[in-house]
């Protein structure tokens, strides 16, 4: 990777990690205020039995991408983005599943599996952080992919 | 000519010293992503996202797919009916033990072999396995245990063991039997029978954890915390105790890759069908027993005679003693008619709920566990490993009342099933 990457990536990764690390922050705040209750705010949802888990994660991934920011060219600090990248796919990747799982089976009342489509629309109006932040964090395959270009 | 640990390293470092020639290496980002993983700053947070993925997957996969969402309605919608139409013509007693309380109107509080114990096996415990094993042979062949062994190894070792325990611990959360045998890598006795008894005491298994998530879920997080100070604590009592050594272990640590869909099936399939095998039929000798016991009055005999510890010690309602009693056979059961107390009138705070359900965690393996247990263990060891469990209930047990008494969680329990 050249250094004109490693510097937009540092740039890049610092501010997202910051913005990773406040949401971590807020899902505190909100466990504190509201319980796991949690708050819907626009498109924004913040609840759950695994609220506070969540906000531990993202709280560590934030300061992870931080801590990863200087000399952003050395593997290990890559390693360490890529580390935080996939502890949010996880987070978010989790949330998907539980919408596609409880969109699967018709209920009590109803047939043994819901109409295509009918049930997901309802579920994904409002959308936790870390599925926002998971589409930003896939930036980090370019430094991956212009790591590999920069050795072949 | 014996060595000690110390000088068998020594030995170790001066052959590799004399041995291997180290030349220059730039490290891949496998390589990289790999020491992320295992060193404790980073390693530790990672560790806390694959455990909250490992479990939410678990929750929404057994219980909102497919017990809660095709499983529940299969067996009370439909086999339930089915059974008591077919049944309907026999004696009390036969229908009794296979079907169970004739006006139950669902499989769970029926508490007969063909429903609650089918229903349990099948329908509860088999997809809370299958999501288990599944993501467990992910883990393995994505090359994460072993780095989740080489992050716990250090903690592993107060307690006299290696970080390798941490793959039997996670397989008992599936099923204690696989758990059990997959101790067979330890070295030593000493370790082995320190493995077998912290997870026949403080680990539970999937069918219970199933069961706590659907009756107990705001109190599951207690409840593994409370098992877990215990399995540390009694380790680190147990290892100062028990004679024998702890050596190291020397294990491979491979390079992250993709896991192939043929290993994950084949592994899957191994581990599901020792389950089916093996502790299927023992949850329905189970049954079978609760429902003798309960048919013959003997329940009731045991329940009123133990009742003064589970009243006096313990600190539990009167109504708790015959599901207690029903746990040293069926725990996840147990679990199951401790939930429902309150909903069929029973005055149970919060706390009361949590301290039953640990001391269920805690009190007697499955059976089949038991079985296995002897199997590996020899008689003195396995008495051994009851000795400590009945230790560790009465200080569990006695400890949980006298913190029960300062009010903590003294609301009444309102129960999620009504």
């Amino acid at each position: 990777m050249n250094n004109k990457a490693a510097k937009f990536c540092s740039i890049y990764f610092g501010i997202f990690g910051a913005i990773v690390l406040i949401f971590g922050i807020a899902g505190f705040v909100v466990m504190g205020a509201y319980g796991t209750e949690g708050v819907t705010w626009g498109p924004l949802e913040m609840s759950g039995m695994f609220l506070p888990w969540r906000a531990i994660i993202l709280v560590a991934a934030g300061a992870m991408y931080l801590s990863s920011v200087g000399n952003f060219g050395d593997i290990r600090q890559l390693a360490k983005s890529l580390a935080a990248s996939i502890m949010i796919w996880i987070v978010a990747g989790m949330w998907i599943w539980a919408g596609i799982a409880g969109s699967i089976p018709g209920g009590e009342e109803g047939g043994w599996f819901i109409p295509p489509g009918e049930e997901l629309v309802g579920l994904w109006t409002a959308i936790p952080p870390a599925v926002f932040l998971a589409a930003f964090s896939l930036a980090i395959i370019y430094p991956i992919r212009s790591r590999r270009k920069a050795a072949a | 000519m014996e060595l000690t640990v110390d000088e068998r390293w020594g030995l170790v470092e001066r052959i590799s010293k004399e041995t291997v020639e180290l030349g220059a290496y730039e490290p891949s980002l496998k390589d990289a992503l790999a020491d992320v993983t295992v060193r404790p700053a980073t390693g530790i947070p990672f560790a806390i996202a694959v455990v909250y993925g490992f479990w939410a997957f678990f929750c929404e996969f057994a219980g909102t797919l497919f017990t809660d969402g095709f499983f529940v309605k299969l067996f009370d919608g439909h086999w339930l009916p089915w059974l008591q139409g077919v049944f309907a013509g026999t004696p009390a007693w036969v229908f009794n033990i296979f079907v169970g309380d004739p006006l139950a109107d669902n499989c769970f509080e029926a508490f007969g072999v063909l429903t609650s114990g089918i229903f349990l096996a099948i329908g509860v415990v088999l997809p809370a396995i299958v999501a288990f094993y599944l993501i467990f042979a992910i883990l393995e062949d994505v090359g994460y245990m072993p780095r989740l062994a080489v992050l716990v190894d250090t903690l592993f070792h107060k307690i006299g063991l290696h970080g390798f325990a941490i793959v039997p611990t996670i397989l008992s959360l599936g099923c204690n039997v696989p758990g059990v045998t997959a101790t067979r890598p330890l070295e030593t006795r000493k370790q082995r029978f320190l493995a077998i008894t912290l997870l026949g005491v403080f680990v539970p298994c999937g069918a219970q954890i199933g069961i706590m998530e659907g009756m107990v879920p705001g109190l599951i997080g207690w409840v593994f915390l409370a098992l877990a100070i215990g399995y540390f604590v009694v380790g680190f009592i147990i290892n100062k105790i028990v004679p024998g050594e702890s050596p190291e272990i020397l294990m491979d640590v491979p390079p992250y890759q993709l896991p192939t869909a043929r290993n994950i099936w084949r592994k899957l399939w191994m581990r599901t069908a020792k389950f089916l095998t093996v502790a299927v039929p023992f949850v329905l000798l189970g049954c079978v027993i609760v429902a003798i016991l309960y048919i013959t009055g003997a329940m009731d005999a045991i329940a009123s005679g133990l009742s003064p510890v589970i009243t006096g010690v313990f600190g539990l309602p009167q109504d708790t003693a015959a599901a207690m009693i029903a746990g040293f056979l069926r725990k996840d059961l147990a679990v199951g008619t401790i939930g429902m107390l309150a909903a069929g009138g029973v005055t149970i705070t919060v706390f009361q709920v949590f301290t039953a359900v640990v001391l269920l965690s805690i009190y007697f393996p499955c059976l089949a566990t038991f079985a296995l247990m002897i199997k590996e263990l020899n008689w003195k060891e396995t008495l051994g490993a009851l000795a400590v469990l009945m230790v560790m209930v009465f200080v569990y047990g006695t400890i949980l009342h006298l913190i029960g008494m300062t009010g903590i969680g003294g609301g009444t329990w309102v129960p999620l099933v009504e």
